[in-house]
């Protein structure tokens, strides 16, 4: 856990990536902050196209070229370092090995015709000193048995197809661990997996995290891993965040209305639900958003000033800001109607 | 609310007259070795031996992991499989002794709608004809009915008017399932078949899909077939639930009994493996190691003592048999 007397190691300034295409700039990114420390764990949760993925994408230098484009006076800061001026070789020195991710799908990140032991001594050689050919099989199985994969000696000359869909998601893990990284990048990493698989990998993430103390954001569309893993949530909407908060102070006093109605729309396995509460109507087009709030067309508080004027990040308690009208002191009244 | 209601009558054993039931079905997929001397090498038993009703008005969930067998058992429900052993009634008959208009009868009356909308739907042809496509091959009528038709229809699943002159691409994930929804609805069926009707769609949208689909079941009284993985979905939509693992059923029970009183040490993993609603929730521990094991060749004895906590001598020999629990609650486990 966090205390806040440590440096974050990773900081994201208003971060603005954006698509610019033949018929508009679509804003994926727009204007998102947040801070990670040391050990920590985020959640970042959303709905396809809420610019979740798009800002890992954005910290690990991979925007789709040429047409998406991090604009001039965003700012990614690695222990202080802003990224975005890194040159592509530096980058190449931080990707993979201080900054990792793991991706929803297992069969598309690890090469098909590659047995999965010659995959992670790439990234081991890559990554290492010592780079003789039996200390790096030696490395790699180490890698391997970290990740629990039984009888990693035999496993090591398979390849991707021989694997079940689990046992491919925790050599990509393995990859992952390879360059013994700070921040670790989950984007959908359970999402293909089965009920019980996911609750192995989860725990197995865990485990990692407390052997080596390093950060991870979740980026997710399911509240259940949040309320499983996180120690922080980012919710995002439309390219921005609408709240962050610690994840029980989000739980238990969700102060944006997409928060509020995203956590009543969940159904539950823990008790009876008589009827879920389902927020009507679609999230904006992501080229043509109002000048307002983005949330206001289906937002049940909406009152006149937020279809005019984009709300301001307002602080709704320790550790927890949320971008909505009537948190801001102007409007404290209109609450009250 | 109807939830309490129905789970009574459950309770009384049966009130609500069988639509479906499936007695003892097993479906094996034969592998086969060789070109031109085809020889038998062994058998997938993708569904062994499941016996459960589908009753009027209610949904039956069938969950389970990737390989369990309910797809393949949602797939001789719809007469794309045909069983390989065991008897699938329909109102009582037989349905492989079907006639010919028994036969079409019954296909208009079981319906499905899938996982995909983005595949479910024909990128040809504007939304009025998919969904009037169905009901135009079995009852030929006019054109003024069949727009009254489409346009309860549309109404009815929240869609306007004017977009049954659109094509598919000019919805949204959630939209197109409200048209595949309006297609299986429009022959008046007894029974949809839903295949992860909601997994495929985003968070928001999820809840106006369900709550639109047990609302439909209020108004059509129609019986639902539910197939899911996620245990929250399946608690929210249905009456019966039944488990599986590995091509058998291990537990069944009314929603309330299997949630409130879950038997089976797989039933409990896949409870203790669901992820919490709120962070200050903890489950009790249950570590199932390993995974599901590859169908083509299952442990012996009960399918699930490779990964069992509680495994005893005799679970590696014995196949246990659903027993009752009670007269609404069968468990397959020798545990009890």
């Amino acid at each position: 856990m966090a205390t806040a007397a440590t440096q974050p190691i990773l900081e994201v300034k208003d971060l603005r990536t954006y698509f610019h295409t033949r018929t508009g700039v679509v804003k994926a990114v727009d204007g998102v902050n947040f801070e990670l420390f040391p050990g920590e764990t985020l959640g970042v949760v959303g709905e396809s196209g809420s610019g979740k993925s798009m800002t890992s994408l954005s910290i690990m230098g991979l925007v789709p070229q040429p047409a998406g484009r991090i604009e001039d006076g965003s700012q990614i800061l690695y222990k202080g370092e802003n990224l975005l001026e890194k040159s592509p070789a530096e980058m190449r020195q931080i990707r993979g090995k201080e900054i990792c991710m793991i991706l929803q799908d297992p069969m598309t990140s690890l090469n098909p015709v590659y047995t999965v032991g010659n995959q992670v001594i790439e990234t081991l050689r890559q990554n290492d000193d010592d780079q003789r050919s039996t200390s790096l099989k030696e490395r790699a199985i180490e890698l391997l048995s970290k990740v629990k994969i039984p009888a990693p000696d035999s496993r090591f000359t398979n390849f991707p197809h021989q694997m079940s869909g689990g046992m491919r998601q925790r050599v990509v893990g393995a990859i992952a661990m390879a360059g013994a990284p700070n921040v670790l990048i989950a984007d959908e990493a359970t999402t293909s997996l089965d009920a019980t698989i996911q609750y192995q990998y989860l725990a197995l993430l865990k485990e990692l995290q407390q052997d080596t103390g390093m950060a991870i954001i979740f980026i997710t569309h399911d509240f259940g891993i949040v309320a499983k893993m996180c120690d922080r949530v980012a919710v995002m909407y439309a390219g921005r965040v609408a709240e962050i908060a610690d994840v029980r102070e989000l739980f238990n006093n969700p102060q944006h209305p997409y928060t509020e109605a995203l956590m009543r729309s969940v159904p539950n396995v823990d008790e009876d639900v008589d009827f879920l509460y389902s927020i009507e109507g679609q999230p904006p087009a992501l080229d043509n958003l109002p000048p307002g709030c983005s949330f206001a067309d289906r937002c049940p508080y909406v009152f006149d000033r937020c279809y005019d004027e984009f709300p301001p990040a307002v602080a709704a308690g320790d550790r927890h800001i949320a971008t909505c009208w009537r948190l801001a002191p102007e409007f404290a009244n209109q609450e009250a109607r | 609310m109807t939830q309490a209601v129905t789970d009574a009558a459950a309770a009384a054993n049966g009130n609500g007259t069988a639509i479906v039931e499936l007695d003892n079905i097993r479906k094996y997929f034969p592998i086969t070795r060789g070109v031109l001397l085809r020889r038998l090498v062994g058998e997938v038993k993708a569904v062994d031996g499941v016996s459960f009703q589908i009753r009027e008005g209610e949904t039956y969930s069938l969950v389970g992991e990737s390989g369990c067998g309910k797809t393949t058992t949602a797939r001789m429900v719809l007469q794309v499989e045909t069983p390989t052993e065991g008897v699938m009634r329909f109102n009582g008959k037989d349905a492989s002794r079907f006639t010919g208009p028994e036969r079409r009868e019954y296909r208009a009356s079981v319906q499905a709608v899938f996982q995909d909308p983005w595949s479910s739907l024909n990128p040809r042809m504007r939304v009025g004809s998919i969904i009037l496509e169905p009901l135009l091959t079995n009852h030929p009528m006019g054109k003024n009915e069949a727009r009254e038709n489409l346009e309860t229809l549309l109404n009815d699943v929240g869609l306007r008017q004017a977009q049954g002159e659109y094509y598919p691409h000019e919805f949204s994930g959630g939209q197109r399932q409200r048209i595949a929804i309006a297609r299986a609805l429009s022959l008046r069926p007894k029974l949809i078949v839903l295949d992860e009707p909601v997994s495929a769609l985003d968070v928001s949208i999820r809840a106006q899909i369900m709550n639109l689909l047990r609302q439909l079941q209020d108004q059509y009284g129609v019986s639902y077939l539910l197939i899911a993985h996620n245990l929250a979905t399946v608690r929210y939509m249905s009456h019966q639930v039944g488990v599986m693992y590995l091509g058998r059923m291990v537990e069944q029970a009314p929603t309330r009994e299997l949630f409130a009183n879950p038997s089976h040490p797989y039933t409990k993993a896949l409870i203790a493996a669901s992820l919490p609603s709120h962070p200050d929730i903890q489950r009790e521990e249950m570590v199932i190691s390993g995974e599901v094991p590859s169908p083509l060749n299952p442990p012996s004895g009960c399918h699930f003592h490779p990964r069992c906590p509680m495994v005893m001598e005799r679970c590696s020999v014995d196949d246990p048999e659903l027993r009752q629990l009670s007269p609404v609650h069968e468990v397959a486990c020798h545990l009890f």
